[in-house]
């Protein structure tokens, strides 16, 4: 249908031929004839040209003329690199860190998990909110209660956690490992990648031992081999086959590298496991029966969990104020990551709106600079829409510069920022790459150019009809009133938004700053922390044994100061010891409401170890064994609490919690200063400390050093690797290393949201200076009028100045205001959300006021400098 | 022939290429050239087609399916398009023609109330 160009010319040729033998048949001369025909004809190009339009569909016109358009728009920013780069560069980390964070927030929170039928997957977690235990998990009495009286559930899975020695894969290791029942795959909805998983035949006291491998574990520690799916593993005293491999998925509640069924662990079969309804230590997860709602199921759930409350009153004091917390699973999954998520979202939208501002500033600058040549194409004819066209065409191509340059940055970024996120989720250890990065830069930049394209002025629509002015288009630079107040603007929101977000990384660093400087309560540098790890059979007169002859082996070793045993490793473990027990003073009886404290267990001289001081009485002696009378060193803390007038020692205290059995007065022999080896920000700390030949569930080792305390972990390793062949020693770190490790996050974040305020202030600081360095350039001639009226140069240069504060000042007014303002609307969804102090907000002022004091300097020193005559010359 | 002075020519009306094209072609198939003869000698040379506007015009209508075009040999003996109307030309041509006389009605009532007013 659609003729061949060709065709187009054999046409034209025909009409030639034609009209050529018409004229020489009129009697005109064959050259003469010729000519006049072509004459008649006219624009053969042209002709051409409005053919082939009218057959190429519409697009393809639309296409040549955009292609037209970004070619002259090419040709024309080649003329200004400088801003072409600035706006580039602004743009692309403006994009960058939108597209990054967004992909990130993206796979986090919204995707979902691998989990079958997902939705239906609900988490259940028992609270005593009362004792601060956000998460009491359960009993397995209080399961087989909860199961047995609930119908919105189709099935319960249960997991608990606990350490073995992990003996047929290389060197013996302890590993964190899941203990299920036969449901636990069935409700979470998993397959295997490899053999089978576990299911309800394994469960019970007659199953043979089998073991899941977590995909991380088999993928990252044994090399995806295909071969160990039949091995036989040792798990501490038991065995257990490897009978498959779990696909890749979160894991939840903790990461672990396999997962066993409950004969493997010895713990679990035993009676208090399966009887005390306080021995809690199982995380429970529910599938929803076909048409359960969350509702009828958290309902259901807190009825039943109520009326076990009353049947068992005994093993749910009032105080603790225990209850149940119902969530789907992956709200449960992402909730840690929520907030910071949201935060890293919302300041990398304050940088992107700061990135545009600035580059809007830019473009309005150039439009000013340029107004003579929009004019002059306006009186040539150009349509206000060509025009848009072409200013539409250069921002599309700043903008698609800076998205291109902006993705390419997103791809290390969304590593970088996964890695962040995982230490608050789980979900983020497999964030990847994806395609929502390039259409969240796509769209970020689309939008940028149209704001672009829109704000300069355009000569036809301020004139009436540009071609009656004739010439008379401004020569000089010439800002109108208008254009300047949208450049102060757009500067003024520059400095709103990086003040909100200089206030917000002040607040963050600020805390930063709290936490490293907080005084801990322990030597930090001098002390390493080793975890020692014994088979939960040794515990008793075998470990008594093996840690008297360990540590002293240890203390003999050169720049050893002093070695002794303990059971929680300040920071890092903290949590695995559950939340504490309840305990009771003499002259106080025991109620339900008694208060909870810490048990640790130390050898003597652990307090001189670890750096925290004996305040009171005396530290523990060889001679605190079993069979000698039963003593406790408490926290100052509890002496105080416990005993107002002071006289704690020789006191006597003992556990009420059910779990000790019947209780056994021990005899206070000491009071240690507060240390507080579960919160990093250190508070009140109401500790019991026992003597590990009384209790000697320990594992850990501390050792003072006098000179470089790393210097003694291969020597450490090798006394103990001496003693036993087969014992795991494993990560050997100062206490310092610890609090460095669980500060990480915190420092994590200071980082990064320093790093956004210190772009923000740096392109704010380029707003000013450009704004203002503009502002004087196009006033050189007022300036040159005060000037020759008797201004003094001082003046003008304080006349800048002060505009520049000013811009500051509004900036700051109103970022403070727009500030608390989000803050008390992002409050109402986002919990927990930090509000900078009055220091961080002062400093963030006081910066900003700095920076736009000094950005104004370069433009006032110009404007203070104008050459009189030339000046009045220029116009 | 003689050229007729510049002033007596007279300016196409806008959009009435397409229905002279259309009324030139009723009797027959005809190529390029011979279609603005045609107008300009059916106007005692008051009406002058300009190449220009001819050509992209004949291609607009054969893209609308009023026209359709054949390739043939001209007097010139050179290969020329013959353009012919089709059905749906046919009916073009009609309704352009009502249209017309309507339009010529209705300005000629404003522009000469008197003589419209006595028919």
């Amino acid at each position: 249908m659609r003729p061949d160009p060709i065709e187009f010319d054999d046409e034209i040729r025909g009409h030639m031929a034609l009209s050529v033998k018409e004229r020489i048949e009129r009697g005109e001369d064959p050259d003469a004839a010729r000519l006049a025909a072509l004459r008649e004809f006219g624009n053969v190009t042209l002709m051409r040209e409005s053919m082939r339009a009218i057959w190429q569909p519409r697009w393809l016109g639309v296409a040549e003329a955009s292609w037209q358009d970004l070619r002259v728009a090419m040709r024309s920013l080649r003329h200004a690199k400088g801003l072409a780069a600035t706006v580039i560069v602004t743009l692309a980390l403006g994009i960058g860190a939108n597209a990054a964070i967004f992909s990130v927030v993206r796979q986090v929170l919204l995707r979902p998990l691998v989990n079958r039928d997902e939705a239906r997957l609900v988490y259940i977690r028992q609270r005593a909110l009362g004792i601060g235990a956000e998460n009491a998990t359960f009993s397995v009495s209080e399961i087989r209660d909860l199961r047995s009286s609930v119908s919105t559930f189709s099935a319960f899975g249960d997991f608990s956690t606990i350490d073995f020695t992990l003996a047929g894969f290389g060197e013996p290791r302890t590993v964190r490992a899941g203990v299920v029942g036969g449901s636990f795959f069935e409700v979470m909805g998993l397959r295997p990648v490899l053999g089978r998983l576990i299911e309800p035949s394994d469960d019970g006291p007659d199953a043979a031992g089998v073991a899941v491998l977590t995909h991380r574990f088999w993928s990252s520690s044994l090399e995806s081999d295909p071969s160990v799916v039949g091995r036989t593993i040792r798990l501490g005293s038991r065995s257990a086959r490897v009978i498959g491999v779990l696909e890749p998925a979160v894991p939840y509640p903790e990461e672990t590298e396999i997962i066993a069924n409950v004969v493997t662990s010895p713990h679990h079969l035993d009676a208090t496991m399966e009887t005390s309804r306080t021995h809690r230590m199982t995380e429970l997860f529910g599938r929803l029966a076909p048409g359960a709602t969350l509702e009828a199921a958290r309902d259901e759930l807190a009825a039943a969990h109520a009326a076990m409350m009353l049947r068992h009153p005994g093993a749910y004091p009032a105080s603790a104020k225990i209850d149940l917390a119902v969530t789907p699973l992956r709200d449960q999954i992402t909730a840690p990551a929520r907030t910071i998520l949201l935060m890293l979202l919302a300041a990398a939208g304050v940088v992107f709106a700061i990135a545009a501002s600035n580059v809007a500033n830019l473009i309005l600058a150039r439009s000013v600079r340029r107004e003579r040549e929009l004019a002059v194409r306006a009186a040539l004819g150009a349509s206000p829409a060509a025009l848009r066209r072409t200013l539409l065409a250069e921002s599309a191509l700043l903008c698609g510069a800076g998205a291109v340059l902006g993705v390419a940055l997103a791809r290390p970024l969304v590593s970088v920022v996964g890695r962040y996120a995982a230490r608050f989720s789980v979900r983020a250890l497999d964030v990847t790459v994806d395609a929502s990065l390039l259409w969240v830069g796509a769209a970020l930049a689309m939008a940028a150019a149209v704001l672009l394209a829109y704000i300069p002025r355009l000569p036809a629509s301020t004139a009436s009809a540009p071609a009656s002015r004739g010439w008379a288009v401004p020569h000089g630079l010439r800002l109108t009133p208008g254009t300047n107040r949208r450049l102060r603007a757009f500067a003024v929101t520059q400095i709103a938004l990086s003040f909100v977000l200089l206030a917000g990384a002040g607040a963050i660093l600020a805390a930063l700053v709290a936490l490293q400087t907080a005084s801990t309560g322990y030597n930090l540098r001098q002390v390493l922390a080793v975890d020692v790890p014994l088979p939960i059979e040794a515990f008793g007169q075998q470990s008594i044994a093996f840690f008297e002859e360990a540590t002293a082996r240890v203390e003999r070793l050169p720049g050893v100061e002093r070695v002794a045993v303990g059971n929680v490793v300040p920071w890092r473990d903290a949590g695995n010891a559950g939340p504490g027990f309840r305990f009771t003073v003499e002259g106080r009886g025991s109620a339900t409401d008694d208060p909870h404290a810490r048990l640790r267990n130390v050898g003597p001289g652990f307090f001189a170890a670890v750096g925290v001081p004996i305040i009171a009485g005396r530290d523990f002696s060889d001679d605190d064994r079993r069979g000698n009378e039963l003593v406790v060193i408490v926290s100052r803390s509890i002496a105080e609490q416990m005993f107002p007038d002071g006289d704690a020692l020789d006191r006597r205290l003992w556990w009420t919690d059910p779990y000790f059995g019947k209780p056994q007065p021990r005899r206070i022999v000491g009071i240690a200063a507060d240390a507080d080896d579960e919160r990093i920000v250190p508070g009140p700390a109401l500790t019991i400390y026992h003597p590990f030949r009384q209790m000697p569930f320990a594992g850990r080792l501390f050792v003072h050093a006098s000179g470089d305390p790393h210097a003694l972990v291969t020597p450490v390793t090798q006394i103990i690797r001496g003693m036993s062949a087969e014992q795991p020693v494993e990560r050997a770190e100062t206490l310092a290393d610890v609090r460095a490790d669980v500060l990480a996050p915190e420092r994590l974040k200071a980082f990064v949201f320093s790093g956004f305020a210190g772009v923000a202030l740096l392109i704010a600081v380029v707003g000013i200076a450009g704004v203002l360095a503009f502002s004087v350039s196009a006033r050189t001639r007022e300036f040159g009028v005060r000037l020759a009226v008797g201004s003094a140069p001082r003046q003008l240069l304080a006349r800048v100045l002060s505009e520049g504060t000013g811009i500051a000042a509004i900036g700051i007014a109103a970022g403070a205001a727009g500030g608390y303002a989000l803050a008390w609307i992002a409050a109402r969804s986002v919990d927990n959300l930090p509000l900078p102090g009055v220091l961080p907000v002062l400093g963030a002022a006081t910066l900003l006021l700095a920076a736009a004091i000094i950005a104004s300097l370069l433009p006032a020193a110009r404007a203070s400098r104008v050459d009189v005559v030339q000046a009045l010359r220029s116009e | 022939m003689a050229k007729p002075p510049d002033d007596r020519r007279l300016e196409l009306l806008q959009g009435t290429l397409d229905m002279l094209i259309l009324r030139t072609l009723q009797w027959g198939s005809q190529h390029g050239h011979g279609i603005g003869q045609a107008i300009q000698a059916q106007s005692d040379d008051l009406l002058r087609v300009e190449t220009g506007s001819l050509y992209p015009a004949l291609h607009r209508l054969v893209k609308r399916g009023w026209l359709k075009a054949e390739w043939g040999v001209s007097e010139a003996n050179q290969k020329a398009k013959y353009y012919q109307l089709t059905a749906a030309g046919k009916a073009q041509l009609v309704r352009e023609q009502d249209r017309w006389s309507q339009l010529v009605d209705a300005i000629s009532r404003v522009m000469n109330p008197v003589q419209a007013n006595k028919e």
